[in-house]
């Protein structure tokens, strides 16, 4: 979701800038409580993982690619906190690096993704793995990309109400509710069956690669 | 059958790796291509197996030019990918299917092979993975792999096989086992090695790659490995001070006989 | 100390940046913002054209996209406001070039610095990323070396999944090596440094 800036208003982006801070904050001490000494290297290394990551392809009919984000991969791999961090670190490289993405979009896109993206993985996974594990991970891989489509297309929606002109003219991104929703969400349903499965295949694969080696 | 004339390359971000290079192959020889790290020689392997377009030159496989737009096309682009295979340098490289069946079936179930089972299993014999098939080849030994890599191109019945250092992440016993395996071989081999002692077990000709990127020799591997000039212009020989009992002294020699 | 006052130069330098953004997200009026695009183009000077080529690429789609649609929703309906259309444009293109022209002049390194572990983590994070960016590229190739027809979404999926597995695994897997390494060097002993 690269939104460049200047499509979100202050009064969203500020606020949105305290919680992701404070979340940041909070993620730090929980990330560092468990990793310690192994916190730097560790988070470093999944957030390139991460930032490469976006580069793999998923497959639509059709012979056509969407870009895929990992998210819920992540998410079940990593615990909501470490995936917070590295996918925000993500969205900061992305911002410095290659200017892909605003910086007043930053802080939505961190809560959006990092957070609630990851968030809804685990505990979709957790929730649901007990009852059949392809189903845990196929649904922990479409809510992470659902999930903050959602949030993307609320805090684009909302733009209008929160900051006009006197006259009702729009002065950010100019569609409402009615035509945010359906416009992100619909697409990002055939992108959320498609990173489903991507999860629950991936997972196997990786599950594989990290077993004891035979003799 | 394989005819480069002029090939140059260079790397998006800038450097040249490939430099006037221009030699032919015929059907059936066995060609060893030396050079120190970094002359290009991956590089080379990846022009010839079609998935790198050189920057300048003209690359012709059995007298039809090689090039993206003609590899677009179906039926050349099926016979050529069917006919000339590339063995990456890790095997990890290669292989992404479940298990050690799926990945040697893969390519014949693109062409709708009728007896791919057949095939496979004839395959799998061959490099002894007959108790692998169900596998998943993550959780096999680098030279295991290997062999699923190869079993999974040899399974096409290619006419030319690539191979990119081989032996560099193989174990002796494994080392062994591939150099009988490929002396035995009926195809056109181009095997790129760093490994100078190994080359004589690989191949009959040498093309050698120098730092500077060109082509330094094209001809027979045993004059190559007599003629210690050219081998030190390119790389493939060192010198240092070593002892033999109570003698100290410099020469040149190479280390590897893996 | 000439490195410390080139320090505070570039965080006061990034802190006028960011104060900057929210007043141009603040204020409505095209002349305002139409003299910041032109004062930012001449600190540019001549790599204004450049600079302006580069944020074209980079927003031009999304903001043609949503133009488009805005002016298809709002004319059929009379709602159609072209000062708000000109606003939002402009307002991205300022946005967008303050931000490639202090990316550029801004040692990322310096700025930071404020704190020790972000700045490694961001250094890690850039060379890791590199090298396992070349991973994923070689292994797309030898499934290209592979390919003899179209494949089919099976296979697709397969390979895409393959490669995430492998990326993960080797994150894991060199996350640990490099803590072993950090280690040796003695970076952790600095218990000041947090």
């Amino acid at each position: 979701m690269h939104i460049p800036d200047g499509f979100i208003a202050p009064v969203v982006y500020l606020p949105a800038y305290a919680v992701a801070a404070g979340a940041w904050a909070y993620a730090v001490r929980r990330v560092q409580a468990s990793l310690d000494e192994n916190t730097l290297p560790f988070l470093a290394v999944m957030t390139a993982a991460a930032f490469v990551l976006m580069m793999v392809a998923i497959p639509l009919p059709g012979g056509t690619t969407v870009h895929a984000a990992g998210i819920g991969l992540l998410g079940v791999l990593l615990g909501v906190w470490t995936t917070f961090l590295s996918v925000s670190l993500v969205l900061l490289l992305q911002a410095l690096l290659f200017g892909a993405g605003g910086i007043t979009a930053l802080p939505v896109n961190a809560l959006a993704m990092g957070l609630a993206g990851g968030a809804s993985a685990w505990l979709a996974f957790t929730g649901l793995r007990g009852w059949n594990g392809r189903v845990a991970l196929f649904t922990a891989g479409a809510v992470s990309v659902l999930v903050p489509a959602l949030l993307i297309a609320l805090a684009l929606g909302i733009q209008p109400l929160v900051a006009h002109a006197p006259d009702g003219t729009p002065r950010f991104f100019p569609f409402g509710l009615s035509v945010t929703l359906p416009a992100v969400l619909l697409p990002h349903l055939i992108v959320a069956i498609g990173e489903g499965i991507l999860t629950v295949i991936a997972y196997r694969y990786l599950a594989a690669l990290r077993a004891p080696r035979a003799a | 059958m394989i005819h480069l004339s002029a090939i140059r390359h260079d790397f998006p971000d800038g450097p040249r790796v490939l430099e006037d290079i221009s030699f032919a192959i015929e059907p059936g020889e066995k060609v060893v291509l030396l050079g120190a790290n970094g002359t290009g020689k991956s590089t080379l392997l990846r022009v010839l197996s079609g998935l790198v377009a050189p920057s300048a030159g003209e690359y012709r496989y059995r007298g039809q030019r090689v090039t993206l737009a003609a590899l677009r096309d179906r039926e050349f682009g099926r016979r050529f990918r069917r006919e000339v295979v590339l063995l990456f340098q890790h095997p990890d490289t290669m292989i992404f299917n479940p298990t050690v069946h799926e990945e040697i079936a893969f390519g014949p179930r693109q062409l709708r092979l009728p007896d791919v089972d057949e095939r496979v299993r004839h395959w799998a014999e061959v490099f002894g993975l007959t108790d692998c098939l169900d596998r998943p080849p993550f959780s096999l030994s680098g030279g295991e792999k290997q062999k699923v890599c190869l079993a999974a191109l040899l399974v096409l019945e290619p006419d030319l096989l690539l191979l990119d250092e081989p032996t560099a992440h193989l174990d002796p016993r494994s080392v062994g086992w591939l150099v009988d395996f490929l002396s035995a071989l009926k195809v056109t081999l181009v095997v790129a090695t760093h490994n100078l002692s190994l080359a004589p077990e690989l191949g009959e000709r040498a093309l050698v790659l120098g730092e500077d990127h060109r082509l330094l020799y094209d001809g027979d591997l045993t004059s190559l490995l007599r003629d210690q000039e050219r081998l030190i212009a390119a790389n493939l020989v060192h010198t240092h001070r070593h002892r033999h009992g109570a003698i100290e002294h410099r020469h040149f020699h190479s280390h590897d006989w893996d | 100390m000439r490195l410390e006052r080139h320090a505070y130069l570039d965080r006061a330098a990034l802190l006028c940046y960011l104060a900057t953004v929210v007043a141009l997200t603040s204020v409505h009026d095209l002349r305002v913002l139409g003299a910041a695009l032109a004062l930012t183009l001449a600190v540019a000077g001549g790599g204004a054209l450049g600079l302006m080529r580069r944020v074209v690429l980079a927003v031009g789609p999304f903001c043609l996209v949503v133009s488009v649609s805005y002016a298809v929703l709002t004319i059929p309906s009379g709602q159609f406001s072209g000062g708000y259309l000109v606003l939002v444009n402009l307002r991205v293109a300022v946005l967008t070039s303050l931000t490639f022209l202090v990316m550029e002049r801004v040692n990322l390194a310096r700025a930071l610095g404020f704190s020790r572990g972000l700045l490694y983590v961001v250094t890690l994070a850039t060379s890791q990323a590199l090298t396992l960016r070349r991973v994923v590229e070689d292994y797309r190739l030898a499934l290209k070396g592979r390919t003899l027809v179209r494949l089919g979404l099976r296979d697709r999926y397969r390979h895409s999944a393959a490669s995430a597995a492998r990326l993960l695994a080797k994150g894991l897997h060199q996350s640990g090596e490099i803590a072993l390494a950090m280690r040796a060097r003695g970076f952790f002993d600095d218990t000041s440094s947090r």
